[in-house]
């Protein structure tokens, strides 16, 4: 691009936090990134969330600073890929805009798409008034705009795993950040709505990061919200419109039946499938559960098996915003020793 | 006309003679066997059936029709159908007409019965008379007919394609005996009267191949080598006959009276049973058939072979092939002979063994009962436990009888009792019978005329299992078309199109196809699927497998899918919370249950 001629320029696939901090770093490694975002906004998931955990921290501030720290950076919003191949020694990009990039790295930061709550008809999003969903709850701490949080709530329940480790809803693996959002969300609606008795149906809680337990701990010691062990069988609606959750506790071996003012489903992340057929025309492996495939899971996360293709974040499966942080640093750092010629 | 063996007798009439008897014993001994393994209620219903006039009429046409001509073969497949109704047929025909000739011109001689058979061996100058040539021309005829039926037979292991079956059945190595027996005795028949042609006599055939032949070789010699090898030929194929799949023949004589006596499956192994296992033909028409053939490592698991399993008595595959079945009841639709596979497994999963034997007879149906009895209403809706799942359905289904203006009620608005077919499908009756008595206390305690559902699989078993005489139990998919005919639902017709899935409980089990369709040709375009009616497709979701996993079950869902977008309809419609909730799963399209496409259409007063 014009301005910056001597510099290399580097293709970053999806303007998220990933893409964001990867261009971020790869500016101060003396490169010139090409951020490519279909969205009419960077940053992404992080972007249309309210608050982060575990310390409750607002998103805002976190993706404003990245925004900041890659004013220099290329930003390209509503870009459609028109084709991507190999060119030489390199890879060619046609743009919708008409942008042609001709680069010799290209780093894939394509994120994850949300699980569409519908498909789980059981739980009645969609069907019923009280129905929504994390994201919706996180729209409405962002706007106070949503017409199923009616008035005031007594009565609140958070369904976990929406989507996730579930077989026949197609995806067999954990989402990972849904347990501690419950948690968050929960906190964050027992603020809100004081009175309210808060539950959350869960399958196992999976608190393994920093500081994870004591928000869980906290959770039912200073805000007393209740987590039953058990899978939600059957949810109904009354006919005032409430919602009827029906689950088994089984860790006291019995059915528990609660009429609610609003039930949260954790929806989980999937795989971003629109990424499928531009990942086909770079001959990128995808992986059985429908994300991008790394070299190995292990030390080489961050690269695919294409020379000259990085990953970064949750295109390769399920991460935290921390660990989505740490990849875009360790793939921006992959792709200077890849340039600079090692 | 001349006897030409004094004493009607010569050695090579042997085989035949002790095929025959053997065979004759052995299927008579069986018979008897599986009448009186019948429980003694339908032994007498089976006398009385033979004895009213009605039924021996409708056994005699049906016998006829099945076993001689194969009337639906040809309706499956012209050529399938000309092979089999050429053997069987002409074959008839030929011991018919031998018999004539014997009755006619020596009747004396009926008494031995392989008379008929060797009938040109015996005689001379049997076309002397003009009966004698009339008959000989009608037996050359009908030979003529059974041989074109064996070159299609012999072609039909080659290509079977040809005959409108993908795949056919891996014959045993018995059946491939049997089966080269059968394709001999043909053949060598037409030898041996050709041979005895200028003695006996012929006709158009047997004639002139003899005088082609007596060009070369001296056809006397070779007299008695063929008529030996067409008896040893018979022999073999009789002999083999009760081991084999050819068993049908005579087991398919037995089956149709038992079955139009109304006889039914009371034991897994025994009677009516066994009977219909032996009558499987191993045609293989229930392989392509199969929504599991579409595995390939589920080929075997379908009802041909767990025919011949059973026959064999390997306890350990019948086991695998019943549980693993989803139920859906096509092999029975397309089945030659009527063999019900779904119940034959049924059967066997009675024997099944179960860690636990739940008791459902302490649940307290008291609150239920008083619930539905505060507010009698004339319909009692029971959704059911797949609507609660699919609770779209559910609510589609309210709405429209509140439009239509319906008292009604729903019996599970807390939370209901398991229809029990749940545990029919997993040989559990006992247990299934126990919450069918609880939940006719809660149907009659409502006080209501109609009970209505959404979900084919309580549909069938409300129909099928309950005592509820003077109650109308009707599928949301009649009653909602009944209601549109009747004006009281008034629905706008649009450009969508539509395609509708027979669910397998709904369609082929309990017989509903037409009311679904009518209701949506008021509201779009109906396309019809690549296979529909009683060839629908199973969806792959049924509740029918008790061992094929959630994975395995894509291919089957897939494959339907295909079928049903044949004809590229808008969206998919179905009458079953389970099918819905499985094509949408996969499908490219929407997925909805009637009851919500139709609301869709509601025109608001």
């Amino acid at each position: 691009m014009e301005g910056k001629p001597n510099k290399e320029q580097v293709a970053i696939i999806g303007a998220g936090i990933a893409g964001l901090e990867a261009a971020h770093q790869l500016l101060r490694l003396g490169y010139a990134p090409v951020l490519i975002e279909q969205a009419d906004h960077a940053g992404g998931h992080v972007a249309e969330w309210n608050r982060l955990f575990p310390d409750k921290a607002p998103a805002a501030p976190l993706v404003e600073e990245l925004l900041e720290q890659t004013r220099e950076a290329t930003l390209i919003l509503r870009a459609k890929i028109l084709s991507a191949g190999r060119l030489g020694d390199g890879f060619n990009i046609r743009l919708s805009d008409g942008t042609s990039l001709h680069v010799r790295a290209i780093l894939m930061a394509t994120g994850f798409s949300l699980f569409e709550a519908w498909k789980k008809e059981e739980y009645g999003y969609g069907v019923y008034d009280r129905v929504l969903t994390n994201a919706d709850l996180e729209h409405w701490f962002n706007t106070g705009d949503d017409t199923r949080i009616k008035g005031d709530l007594k009565r609140i329940g958070f369904v976990h795993c929406v989507g996730s480790r579930d077989v026949k809803a197609g995806n067999t693996q954990c989402s990972k950040v849904c347990c501690i959002t419950a948690i968050k969300q929960a906190i964050e609606m027992k603020e809100r709505f004081p009175e309210a008795e808060i539950w959350c149906f869960y399958m196992d809680l999976r608190l393994f990061g920093k500081k994870y337990e004591d928000f869980y701990i906290g959770a039912q010691r200073d805000y007393g919200i209740h987590f039953i062990r058990g899978r939600v069988s059957e949810v109904s609606e009354n006919i005032d419109g409430k919602v009827i959750v029906k689950a088994e506790d089984t860790l006291n071996g019995k059915p528990v039946k609660v009429t609610l003012d609003a039930l949260v489903l954790m929806a989980g992340m999937v795989c971003n499938r629109d990424i499928q057929p531009l990942a086909k025309e770079l001959s990128l492996s995808i992986d059985d559960d429908g994300y991008l495939k790394s070299r190995d899971n292990i030390g080489s996360v961050t690269r695919s098996d294409r020379k000259g293709i990085f990953l970064a974040g949750a295109a390769t499966g399920p991460k935290t915003i921390p660990e989505t942080l740490a990849e875009a640093r360790s793939a921006a750092l992959d792709i200077h020793n890849f340039l600079s010629g090692e | 006309m001349i006897e030409r063996i004094p004493g009607a007798f010569h050695p090579f009439v042997l085989p035949f003679v002790f095929g025959m008897l053997f065979v004759l014993t052995y299927c008579l001994v069986g018979m008897i066997r599986v009448f009186f393994e019948l429980p003694r209620e339908d032994r007498k219903r089976f006398l009385i059936s033979l004895v009213t006039p009605k039924t021996i009429w409708k056994n005699i046409k049906d016998i006829f029709l099945n076993c001689l001509i194969h009337v639906k073969l040809w309706k499956r497949n012209k050529v399938l159908g000309y092979m089999h109704s050429s053997i069987a047929f002409g074959w008839f025909m030929l011991i018919l007409l031998g018999h004539i000739e014997v009755m006619l011109f020596l009747p004396h001689r009926v008494r031995f019965f392989y008379y008929p058979i060797f009938f040109n061996f015996f005689v001379a100058e049997a076309d002397a008379t003009i009966q004698g040539k009339v008959l000989m021309f009608l037996m050359d005829i009908s030979l003529l007919f059974v041989l074109s039926g064996i070159l299609l037979a012999i072609y039909k292991r080659f290509r079977s394609r040809f005959f409108g079956m993908r795949r056919t059945t891996r014959p045993s190595f018995l059946d491939r005996i049997a089966m080269y027996a059968l394709w001999a005795i043909f053949p060598l028949r037409l030898l041996a009267e050709t041979f005895t042609a200028h003695i006996s006599g012929g006709s158009f055939l047997t004639e002139p191949a003899g005088l082609l032949f007596h060009r070369f070789i001296s056809n006397d010699i070779h007299v008695l080598p063929t008529w030996w090898a067409y008896s040893i030929a018979l022999c073999i194929f009789m002999v083999l006959l009760p081991f084999t799949r050819y068993m049908h023949i005579p087991a398919e004589m037995l089956l149709i009276p038992m079955r139009n006596a109304g006889i039914k499956i009371r034991h897994p192994r025994k009677g009516f049973a066994k009977l219909e296992y032996y009558t499987c033909p191993n045609c293989g028409v229930c392989i392509d058939a199969c929504p599991m053939s579409v595995r390939k490592e589920n080929l075997k698991d379908c009802t041909v072979y767990l025919n011949r399993q059973l026959r064999r008595g390997n306890e350990r595959r019948i086991a695998q092939i019943s549980d693993k079945c989803l139920l859906c009841g096509k092999c029975s639709a397309v089945c030659q002979v009527g063999v019900q596979g779904p119940e034959l497994r049924l059967a066997q999963r009675e024997l099944r063994p179960y860690a636990l034997t739940p008791d459902y007879s302490a649940i307290d149906t008291a609150s239920m009962q008083a619930a539905v009895s505060a507010k009698p209403a004339k319909v009692l809706y029971f959704a059911g436990c797949m609507t609660a799942l699919t609770p779209g359905i559910r609510r589609a289904t309210e709405t429209l009888l509140k439009a239509a203006g319906i008292d009604y009620q729903l019996m599970d608005p807390e939370g209901g009792l398991c229809c029990g077919r749940p545990l029919m499908m997993a040989g559990r009756k006992e247990a299934a019978q126990a919450l069918i008595r609880k939940n006719v206390e809660i149907i009659r305690a409502s006080g209501c005329d109609t009970l209505l559902l959404s979900c084919p699989i309580c549909y069938r078993v409300f129909l099928e299992s309950y005592p509820l005489e003077g109650i109308r139990v009707v599928h949301h998919s009649v009653f909602l078309e009944e209601l549109m005919r009747e004006g009281r639902l008034p629905v706008e017709y649009t450009s969508g199109s539509y395609v509708f899935h027979d669910p397998c409980e709904l369609g082929r089990g309990c017989g509903i196809y037409e009311e679904p369709r009518a209701a949506l040709r008021r509201i779009g375009f109906l396309h019809e699927a690549e296979k529909h009616h009683a060839e629908s497709i199973c969806c792959g979701g049924s509740l029918g497998s008790l061992s094929l996993g959630f994975e395995k079950r894509k291919d089957i869902t897939m494959n339907a899918l295909h079928n049903l977008t044949a004809n590229d309809p808008e969206t998919i419609v179905t009458a079953c919370p389970l099918c819905r909730s499985t094509f949408a799963r996969y499908a490219d399209r929407p997925v909805e249950d009637l009851s919500e496409v139709l609301v869709n259409h509601l025109k608001s007063r």
